[in-house]
């Protein structure tokens, strides 16, 4: 260490001046709390002000350096998060719509999982966990929320195999909602994506499919119960036959989507499954029971209340001519309970608020419940 | 000191009292070096005793401010440090490295030691173990600060040839 003036001693100028500031220091030890405080603050908002920032800055990059690892492990565990939370949303509504399929169902089917193998033919087929011992025969009907699957191939104790739509050999009498046209579904066998496509075949050539038109198992043959959603029109496939039409379908299942599955039961099978894949559930159509007699009790209040007000008019109007000495007129009071509304008569003149005949129509063909809801007028209280 | 010098001086005295709020907090050691105490040396070896002692007074002073509890036990641990550096300076001056460093490892013990009896925070065993262990090891990195900036710094540090 360089020093300018190596032999220097220590004169009583010094030793005095090392003596004053030793005690000013002991002073300020022996300070009371009250004056150290203030004299503490004039320096840190003074001269240690910047200091003081620049201790700050640090402290605070050391910190940011130190839980960089921590908030770096807490990133990737909810990425780690993230990513799994769609698959779980997925598979959440997977099992909602099976429960809400078995709700349907009530009764005659075994759940089952479809475990999809590595193998050439899983494009066809797939392995069922429940078999003979839960009731599971040879060609078991296999279905999915939304629609047919396909069929158990071969039924073991624990297990089975069923094969699915888009089998070579699968087959299923097909038809339309209404009922009014029939065919054979099966799968289409294109090339490419439209390997996963199904036609239609043996449509009466008179028949013209629109597309969107929903098409259903037909339960011909035994096997499949009739009502079991296969898939929509999309287009007409031109063939050489003149004297059938074929159609592409949209199948209702991808194959890929086939985890859990519902088998339906023999005597299921033979009892019919209409009304299951209906839309809307028990719990849309008892809400729109609900919903349906409010409205008619508000119908009811109107009428009751159009009725009344008729009455009421017709009765001031008879004092009148009494009060005038005229005779009473000829036109008979309304009937409270037969109203007619939609048709006012000559002899009432008065306007009669809307009845609204087509509430029920309404409800029965309307779209969501929540705009239903919000456009029915509530009814009138009287207690008010 | 003429003017060239002690502006060079008064330049690796800022530059201490700067590293001293920035790397060392950063740094965040259990065991600290002391920048400050480094300037106040190199002050000190370069200025009477009477001079040394009153930038310890100030530079502890102001310090203590951030601990109002202890106000006044820096300055006067500064003080005395920084008159008795001076001093020993006078009586033992040598440009080695080793002696450096001890120089530094000596001052920031002697520090520490009047700072914690001066300020009466820690008694007993946490006192001895402060004194005996993390003061030293707290000398020690000082020690090793100071002979890294001293060979850093040389070109600032060196006396202008008269």
């Amino acid at each position: 260490m360089p020093v300018s003036r190596p032999i220097r001693g220590s004169s009583r100028l010094d030793q005095i001046i090392v003596g004053t500031c030793v005690l000013l220091s002991l002073l300020a030890l022996v300070m009371p709390g009250t004056v150290r405080e203030p004299v503490a603050s004039v320096f840190r908002q003074s001269v240690l002000a910047p200091l003081i920032m620049l201790q700050e800055r640090a402290e605070l990059s050391r910190r940011a350096f130190m839980l960089h690892e921590e908030r770096m492990e807490t990133r990737d565990s909810v990425t780690m998060k993230a990513l799994s939370v769609a698959a779980l949303q997925s598979e959440n509504s997977r099992l909602r719509e099976i429960i809400g399929l078995g709700q349907r169902l009530k009764w005659g089917f075994v759940p089952a999982e479809a475990l999809h193998g590595r193998g050439v033919r899983d494009a066809y087929s797939v392995v069922l966990s429940a078999g003979t011992n839960a009731g599971v025969r040879r060609l078991s009907p296999v279905v999915a929320p939304e629609g047919l699957v396909g069929a158990v191939e071969r039924a073991d104790p624990t297990m089975s195999q069923a094969i699915l739509w888009t089998h070579p050999d699968f087959r299923v009498s097909a038809m339309s909602q209404d009922g009014s046209t029939f065919g054979i579904a099966q799968a289409h066998l294109g090339a490419g994506p439209n390997r996963f496509l199904m036609e239609l075949r043996g449509v009466s050539f008179r028949t013209e499919l629109k597309p969107g038109m929903l098409i259903v198992s037909a339960g011909l043959g035994g096997t499949y119960p009739r009502g079991i959603p296969i898939g929509t029109v999309m287009s007409e496939l031109k063939t050489a036959e003149a004297w059938a039409r074929t159609y592409i379908l949209r199948p209702a299942v991808s194959p890929t989507d086939v985890n859990s599955v519902m088998i339906l039961r023999q005597e299921r099978v033979a009892e019919g499954v209409e009304g299951v894949w209906q839309q809307g559930g028990p719990t849309e159509a008892t809400l729109r029971a609900i919903l349906a007699a409010g409205d008619s009790l508000a119908r009811t209040a109107a009428l009751q209340e159009a009725a009344a007000r008729r009455a009421a008019i017709a009765a001031m109007r008879t004092d009148s001519i009494r009060a005038a000495g005229g005779t009473t007129p000829v036109t008979p009071r309304p009937q409270p309970t037969q109203p007619q509304p939609t048709q006012p008569q000559p002899q009432q003149p008065l306007p009669v608020p809307p009845v609204e005949p087509q509430r029920d129509s309404v409800v029965r063909l309307g779209p969501p419940i929540g705009a239903r809801r919000d456009s029915t007028t509530p009814p009138r209280r009287r207690d008010r | 000191m003429r003017f060239a010098p002690l502006l060079r001086a008064l330049a690796s005295f800022a530059l201490l009292v700067v590293l001293h709020y920035t790397l060392r907090p950063l740094l965040g050691w259990r065991a600290p070096m002391d920048f400050l105490l480094i300037a106040l040396l190199l002050i000190a070896v370069r200025a009477r005793p009477g001079v040394a002692a009153i930038v310890g007074f100030a530079i502890g002073f102001v310090a203590d401010s951030l601990t109002p509890a202890a106000l006044g036990a820096g300055a006067v641990a500064m003080t005395l440090v920084g008159y008795g550096a001076s001093w020993l300076k006078a009586v033992f001056f040598a440009d080695n490295i080793a002696l450096n460093a001890f120089f530094f490892f000596l001052g920031k013990w002697a520090f520490d030691i009047i700072y914690f009896l001066a300020e009466r925070r820690l008694g007993g065993i946490e006192l001895v173990q402060q004194l005996i262990l993390w003061s030293p090891l707290s000398a020690a990195v000082t020690a090793l600060a100071g002979v890294v900036l001293l060979v850093v710094m040389r070109p600032l540090l060196e006396p202008s040839p008269s």
